[in-house]
């Protein structure tokens, strides 16, 4: 480590390159698109959750001004009364608890197993794996519903080789097309999950797990007890992002139920969809905001117990 | 310590009886199969028959007693006067420009904020992190009104201006310029180069791979994004890919499998040929990452 040289101090590294107003000719472009179409939209989308508005042009010529109507909160007293609104939150709600821990859970057992030494076809296992994450939602949701056909579909042949003859319709009949709406999902979330596990499985030091072995731990003992807490920042990561995007879902679900969403089916963002599709702006930004209040909370809720949790699992990890 | 040894030290920890390593592989591997099932199950049914594939399936008709190619071309040409290269083609414009821009724009913004002084940095910098927390679900609405009243709606533009910066892609390339030496930046300084030459000559070649990672990833995104072409789309003619595969498939669904998986095939088949040339890639993208959208 040199001390650093005097020039460089009067003149520390970047200086000049602001110089000329270059740094703001790079940022023009980038700050003026996330200006108009991310940040002033999200502060009048919060506006307009107060409005009742059909959109369009704001002067219409002959027809006059086309301007917001001020509701205060009615279209918040409504969110709390709409029977619609209270099925997509439990359903967004039973779709974020099925099939985020249970992907993250299950790529960690998955990583932890292809991981070690002994493990062939690492590559093509990942490969495998991350598939379904790089495919179109609406080619895997086609896929999937023609798999879980009624008459002709291959899981009830499958079914029916073990000796299962009766299945239900699995996207007619009750809370049946969400269970499996939330077992694809899971499907499609696993190897993304594999693969950052497996990135952060190479960061674990083997030092860790000779001194456990020499210690006399058991394997299962060193996988929980070292493996785990040392991916702990990754298993956070993994469900706090995990739990944000599920609870935005809305394609798989739009393409899983052909459209057509029941009382079993929705969810929050289809809610949305629909009253934007009816014309209430002002509502739908009021159901968006829901989810925005809930996404919040969830992430507050899950970096409050991550970040207790680690500390002490650490500890227990270095004893 | 040596390569060597520390995989022998792992080795006598990890190598746990043939049963176990044995149980491990099944177990993997049938999760791997259950990732490639439906996909084998859509190819299959792509080459059947409307009469084959509404058989309830078993041992006997899983292949298809001659293979159906045509199948492709009825998926091909199912819009009469426009066919799904019009869908590829739309599809690919907006990726490709997308890509194009938004990667250039996010790196020169990353590079900015990475290793240039300026007034107003760091709140502009909060202003970008901001935008990756903020919901889609309140900002697509007035986004929405706003291509209205600019004439974007049923345009290209609709699917292309809104994605050309990204808070994520500005993020991750002044992450990955941050890695690159000041030595280096001041070294072409004193050579009295331009802060674009700089950026060219010096900056991108070290960071090539985050470039290639987000180019992969915005192209993945624009080529998979659905809900809002949804929104923005209305005419027949400039639809993407994935809406015209959806309008097919729920047209045809009840009568015509084989056409909805051949359709299926061909939307699945690009991405899916970029990632068998790409995968490392992806893979180290991703894990460099830690995000997807």
């Amino acid at each position: 480590m040199t001390r650093p040289d005097p020039e460089s101090r009067r003149n520390p590294p970047g200086a000049h390159l602001g110089a000329g107003g270059s740094a703001y000719a790079f940022l023009f472009f980038p700050m003026a698109i996330l200006t108009v179409f991310v940040l002033a939209p999200t502060i009048i989308g919060l506006g307009l959750s107060f409005f009742e508005w059909k959109g369009g042009p704001l002067w219409t010529g002959a027809g006059g001004w086309n301007l917001p109507t001020f509701v205060g909160l009615q279209h918040y007293r409504s969110l709390l009364s709409d029977p619609d609104i209270r099925h997509g939150l439990i359903n967004t709600i039973a779709f974020v608890v099925g099939s985020v821990p249970i992907s993250v859970l299950v790529a960690f057992v998955l990583a932890v197993a292809v991981n070690s030494p002994w493990f062939r076809g690492k590559a093509l296992v990942r490969t495998l794996l991350f598939m379904p994450t790089i495919v179109s939602i609406v080619a895997v949701g086609f896929v999937w519903r023609w798999v879980l056909n009624d008459s002709a579909g291959i899981l009830n042949w499958f079914l029916s080789l073990l000796g299962y003859n009766d299945p239900p319709n699995w996207l007619a009949d009750g809370y049946w097309p969400l269970f499996w709406i939330v077992v694809v999902q899971i499907w499609r979330q696993i190897g993304f999950c594999l693969v950052l596990y497996l990135a952060a499985l190479q960061a674990v030091s083997p030092s860790l797990y000779e001194a456990a072995a020499i210690d006399g731990a058991t394997r299962l003992g060193s996988v929980r007890h070292i493996t785990w807490p040392m991916v702990a920042p990754m298993t956070a990561f993994l469900m706090v992002t995990g739990v944000i995007s599920a609870l935005q879902v809305f394609d798989l679900v739009f393409i899983m139920t052909g459209e057509n969403e029941t009382r079993y089916t929705t969810v929050l963002n289809l809610e949305i969809f629909r009253e934007f599709s009816y014309g209430s702006f002002g509502y739908a930004a009021a159901i968006g905001v829901l989810i925005f209040v809930i996404t919040i909370a969830a992430t507050a809720l899950q970096l409050a117990a991550f970040g207790t949790r680690h500390p002490k699992a650490a500890g227990r990890a270095a004893k | 310590m040596s390569r060597e040894h520390r995989r022998r030290a792992a080795n006598t920890f990890n190598r746990p009886p043939f049963a176990v390593r044995l149980a491990s592989h099944i177990v993997v591997y049938t999760v791997a199969a259950t990732m490639l099932i439906p996909f084998l199950w859509m190819v299959l049914t792509s080459l059947k028959t409307s009469g084959e594939a509404n058989t309830p399936p078993s041992l006997s008709n899983l292949l298809p007693a001659t293979p159906q190619w045509s199948n492709y071309a009825t998926a091909w040409n199912v819009g009469g006067h426009v066919s799904l290269l019009d869908f590829y083609i739309n599809s690919f414009m907006v990726a490709a420009i997308t890509t194009v821009l938004a990667v250039a724009h996010n790196a020169l913004a990353g590079f900015a904020f990475s290793k240039m002084r300026f007034r107003g940095k760091a709140p502009l910098f909060w202003a970008t992190l901001l935008t990756m927390m903020l919901p889609a679900q309140v900002f697509f609405i007035f986004a929405y009104v706003l291509c209205s009243w600019i004439g974007y709606i049923d345009n290209i533009q609709a699917l292309v201006v809104p994605f050309l910066a990204s808070g994520f892609g500005v993020f991750y390339m002044r992450q990955a310029v941050t890695a690159v030496p000041d030595d280096l930046i001041d070294a072409g300084r004193v050579d009295g180069m331009h802060s674009f030459d700089i950026f060219w000559t010096i900056v991108r070649p070290i960071v090539w791979p985050g470039i290639t990672a987000l180019a992969i990833f915005t192209f993945m995104n624009s080529w998979n994004s659905f809900f809002w072409p949804l929104l923005v789309v209305d005419s027949m003619k400039m639809k993407t890919l994935p809406l015209a595969v959806a309008d097919l498939a729920s047209a045809a669904y009840f009568t015509d499998y084989p056409t909805t998986m051949a359709a299926a095939t061909l939307l699945v088949l690009p991405l899916v040929i970029l990632f068998f040339f790409m995968q490392r890639a992806f893979t180290q993208g991703i894990a460099m990452t830690g995000l997807k959208e």
